[in-house]
């Protein structure tokens, strides 16, 4: 067994001369930002990955694809199973699709009331964990205990709502996704320019025709970045389906890969020729994006013309959009968080009754108040989730300018590459860090450090989407100027670019932010005494049988991180791109 | 001005920097073996104590070296417990690290691969406990301690602190006193058409009740029409926490196995679920899976590991008790059996074919049509 010790940057194939060159040409402040954040995603994402296609390729006997016969062959039923995995991803992120632009229109282009609720709904469905997401809407729309088909018995007769279906799967997975799509729509609305529109409408065309032939066509690199990110995140959950599939014998793609996982001797093999399967789709889907987003000039909506995003008036419209907006509000956010609240003052659900109402209390919230390490794993979570979201939306925000402003070579791999975390699972990505990282003279196994570079791995892919699909909007004139003006190249990026992209930069950090509060599969392995971290904490209650603790810990949790979230948007609306809201 | 240059130099030292080493999983018992010499002499030494000279000279030296850390699956109530107690009575600080069984092997593999072992003590499932012993990792124990262990709970490198009883449980309110199952094969009754709920990942019941069948007579086709009936009666969710919960709010009627501990804790908190009969007799036979403890061959804390281990069989026990599990030594106060027949783990059978067990476990819940003689 080797480790690693080729520590030096520099292959011996570098003449000396040639070094120096180099050197001296790194030392420009251009040259050694890019370069650094250029390493730092390709280091991030190469390290799992290349230990994930290690260990799916080699035997005992050197090269083979012995895994795939293991993953695939036998009675893997792999392709029915990823016929069920490709409904239920393409439904969810078609589903979070549309309501998350619907939604992000009226938010931003409209001047819709209850603007503050959008807020909420949007940010809600992220916070709480996906498994008391699903957990709620059983207790909402289960055929049998479900408090919605008991409301609608009356009407409709038993069991009219089924969440135990592909339809229910698709319905949660959407509505837990869809805070995705409205941050990147969000920002995207914002950083256009509606003079545009404006000019279609002068011209003679109708609302929809507009909303058709020029708002949906400007909008398409942050429509397939949500499309692409929502669409892979499915594929690769098991949440949802194992919580709502199973009990219908719907298996998923991913049921194979917790299958190989935790059997005995772990099947790495098959696990990562699983994980291989779903990243030949998510290099389709990387490469799709770039050739539909290849016209660059043709989405620059962000150019030296000054504009002021205004919203259209809604008119006699006003009330039904206002309307939509509560009953949106209502089944994202109130019903889930109502359920949790319920649940979080019983000792164990039931269904509403003059007992249970009886027996209600606040000790579960004294309890998660007095957990043990409560204090250690809110402030690990808070140090982690502040310094990953920034760290990934500080480099990926250089590595795209790389990608959509360069010509260089193998962007478009630093792209692929950058995509590639989103399909490896957190098990393997902690299995590949932890072995580098015992072996690495870099102390940084046993602390928090080792956390932030698996989050920042982890979360490349969405730091990479929000970047790229800002970045894309933005008019390379503005650069122009400012060089011209005399500005170092760092002092445009700082001054020009970061602020001009902030909204899709923000929305991106927020995302992070918020998700990092929920990472478990690769946290597990890696944390160490005295660095737990509030996702751990869930977890023990959560293997602990104490449900209706966890529910507690989940209000909490949406309480702290709407507080979070809504401080970064206040200090966010004063940089960067001013609107009338 | 367009650079390149940064750009290729950088993939290639990433490139470099992630493409040294071998593969990551083939970690095999490695650890430090200066210090298992060393840690071998203390062991041997505090062993062979006996009487009331070994638990103070144990103290002794384990107070010296100052602290203990401990990677285990016990649930976080029990290990915060646990590690108050030994804390409590020694003046010893813990380390605690908690998390499922995978993980603690998981990370005990990593680390020893790694040659940086990182616990003294480990406390986990029996599976995990049995892969570690094969590689290796831990060393045996020597103590009269284990003269209260339970014949089932001994094993070469490690012994059971505790029992998981797995059993099957329902909800009282949506299945009549009476027509609760009363023995595995009940559970293929037309009855339950629709009422079982199976977890995911239970193929160590599977295999246990199986075998269970054909000790007592059944032929194999029996068997495999009888789990065909079951899985016909169920559906399938994924971890018996979940399952627990949708048990007591009434989304399911009974579970194929569930563990009684935890069964227990939610009827302490009142949910209409039971595991055993109006009678207060479990008809169905249990099966107690052993989980253990374990010292490792290079623990940086080799006296406190052996005082931990000597503890949790004895002192430690009754911590356990109170906090609803089953102890591998008889402790009074106890009730975590009564009314229950235990039937005797299958310990070979599982170490020597998890793997086969399990794909036929998953080929049962899929409804995939076997291979004949496949599998065990």
């Amino acid at each position: 067994m080797t480790s690693i010790t080729g520590r030096d940057p520099v292959p011996s194939a570098f003449s000396a001369a040639r070094l120096a060159r180099d050197v001296r040409r790194l030392m420009s402040g251009r040259t050694l930002i890019v370069a650094g954040c250029v390493l730092l995603v390709g280091f991030l994402a190469i390290v799992p990955l290349f230990y994930l296609i290690r260990d799916t390729f080699t035997g005992p006997a050197g090269f083979t694809l012995g895994a795939f016969s293991r993953a695939y062959g036998g009675h893997s039923q792999a392709g029915t199973m990823l016929g069920n995995s490709l409904a239920f991803a393409v439904g969810a992120a078609l589903l979070a699709l549309a309501i998350g632009t619907v939604l992000a229109y009226i938010q931003v282009r409209t001047d819709t009331p209850f603007k503050g609720l959008f807020f909420a709904a949007s940010m809600v469905p992220l916070i709480i964990p996906a498994i008391l997401y699903a957990a709620a809407w059983i207790f909402l729309a289960d055929p049998d205990i479900g408090l919605l088909n008991a409301g609608l018995k009356p009407i409709f007769g038993h069991g009219v709502l089924n969440v135990f279906s592909l339809w229910g799967m698709m319905w949660v997975q959407g509505l837990h996704l869809a805070p995705i799509a409205f941050l990147l729509m969000v920002a995207a609305f914002r950083a256009m320019d509606p003079s545009l529109e404006e000019s279609g409408l002068m011209s003679g065309a109708s609302r929809a025709t507009v909303l058709r032939r020029i708002t949906m066509p400007l909008m398409r690199p942050a429509l397939v970045s949500a499309v692409l990110l929502m669409f892979v995140q499915s594929l690769e959950s098991f949440e949802v389906p194992g919580l709502l599939g199973l009990q219908n014998g719907t298996y998923v793609f991913t049921s194979r890969i917790y299958f190989v996982l935790r059997s005995f001797p772990i099947d790495y093999g098959a696990a990562g020729a699983y994980a291989v399967g779903l990243l030949v789709i998510a290099a389709v889907g990387v490469l799709v994006s770039g050739w539909l987003s290849r016209d660059t000039k043709g989405f620059q909506t962000i150019s030296g013309k000054g504009f002021r995003p205004r919203p259209i008036e809604l008119g006699r419209a006003r009330p039904w959009v206002g309307a939509m907006v509560i009953a949106y509000f209502i089944v994202t956010v109130v019903l889930p968080i109502g359920v949790l609240i319920y649940t979080s003052l019983l000792g164990y659900y039931t269904a509403p009754s003059k007992a249970a109402i009886k027996s209600m209390s606040l000790a579960n919230y004294r309890e998660a108040l007095h957990l043990p390490l409560a204090g250690t794993a809110l402030k690990n979570s808070l140090i982690l989730g502040l310094a990953s979201a920034t760290v990934v939306m500080f480099i990926t925000a250089v590595a795209s300018w790389v990608i959509v402003r360069t010509k260089a070579p193998g962007r478009r791999l630093l792209d692929l590459l950058a995509f590639s975390p989103i399909v490896i699972p957190g098990l393997v990505l902690g299995l590949a860090l932890s072995f580098v990282y015992l072996r690495s003279p870099l102390p940084i196994y046993g602390t928090l450090w080792i956390l932030l570079l698996s989050y920042s791995t982890r979360y490349l892919p969405y730091g990479m989407r929000y970047a790229t699909s800002a970045m894309t909007q933005l008019s390379g004139e503005l650069e122009e100027s400012a060089q011209v003006c005399g500005a170092s190249w760092w002092q445009t990026f700082r001054r020009v670019l970061l602020p001009l992209t902030s909204s899709g930069i923000l929305a991106g950090w927020i995302y992070i932010l918020v998700v990092s509060f929920r990472e478990l599969s690769s946290t597990i392995l890696l944390y160490s005494p005295g660095k737990e971290v509030l996702s751990v904490l869930i977890w023990e209650q959560f293997e602990d049988g104490k449900f209706t603790l966890l529910a507690a810990i989940g209000v909490l949790m949406v309480a702290i991180l709407v507080v979070l979230v809504l401080a970064a948007y206040r200090i966010g609306a004063g940089v960067g791109l001013k609107t009338d809201d | 001005m367009r650079s390149t240059r940064p750009l290729a130099v950088a993939m290639a030292v990433a490139l470099v920097l992630a493409g040294c080493g071998s593969s990551v999983t083939s970690g095999t018992g490695g650890g430090d073996d200066s210090r298992a010499k060393a840690d071998q002499k203390v062991y041997d030494r505090l062993g062979a104590l006996s009487g009331a000279d070994r638990r103070a000279q144990m103290v002794k030296e384990a107070k010296k070296e100052g602290q203990l850390t401990l990677y285990t699956s016990f649930t976080d109530d029990v290990a915060t417990d646990v590690v108050a107690a030994f804390t409590k009575q020694f003046g010893i600080k813990v380390n605690l690290f908690r998390g499922n069984s995978e993980t603690v092997l998981q990370r005990v593999l990593q680390e020893t691969g790694a040659g940086k072992t990182g616990n003294d003590v480990v406390e986990t499932n029996f599976a995990e406990m049995a892969t570690m012993a094969q590689k290796g990792l831990m060393t045996p124990f020597k103590g009269a301690v284990l003269d209260n262990v339970q014949q089932t709970g001994k094993f070469d490198d490690w012994t059971a602190s505790r029992f998981n009883i797995m059993l099957p449980a329902w909800n009282t309110k949506l299945i009549k006193s009476g027509q609760e199952p009363k023995s595995w094969e009940d559970l293929a009754s037309p009855r339950f058409k629709g009422k079982l709920t199976m977890e995911l990942s239970d193929d160590d019941l599977f295999e246990n009740v199986t075998q269970y069948w054909l000790k007592h007579g059944k032929s194999q086709a029996q068997i495999d029409t009888l789990w065909k009936q079951i899985a016909g009666n169920a559906k399938v969710v994924k971890g018996h926490t979940v399952m627990g919960q949708l048990l007591s709010a009434g989304q399911t009627s009974v579970d194929v196995m569930n563990y009684s501990y935890l069964v227990q804790q939610d009827i302490n908190r009142g949910a209409p679920v039971a595991y055993r009969g109006a009678d207060k007799i479990a008809h169905t036979p249990g099966f107690a899976r052993p989980n253990g403890v374990g010292m490792m061959k290079d623990a940086k804390h080799p006296a406190a590991a052996i005082l931990f281990y000597d503890w949790l069989l004895s002192d430690g026990q009754k911590v356990l008790v109170k906090d609803g599990l089953t102890p591998s030594t008889k402790v009074p106060g106890d009730h975590s059996l009564d009314g229950v027949t235990i039937e005797p783990y299958d310990v070979k059978g599982l170490v020597a074919n998890e793997k086969s067990w399990g794909q036929k476990y998953d080929a049962l819940l899929r409804g995939v049509q076997q291979v004949k003689g496949g599998g065990s």
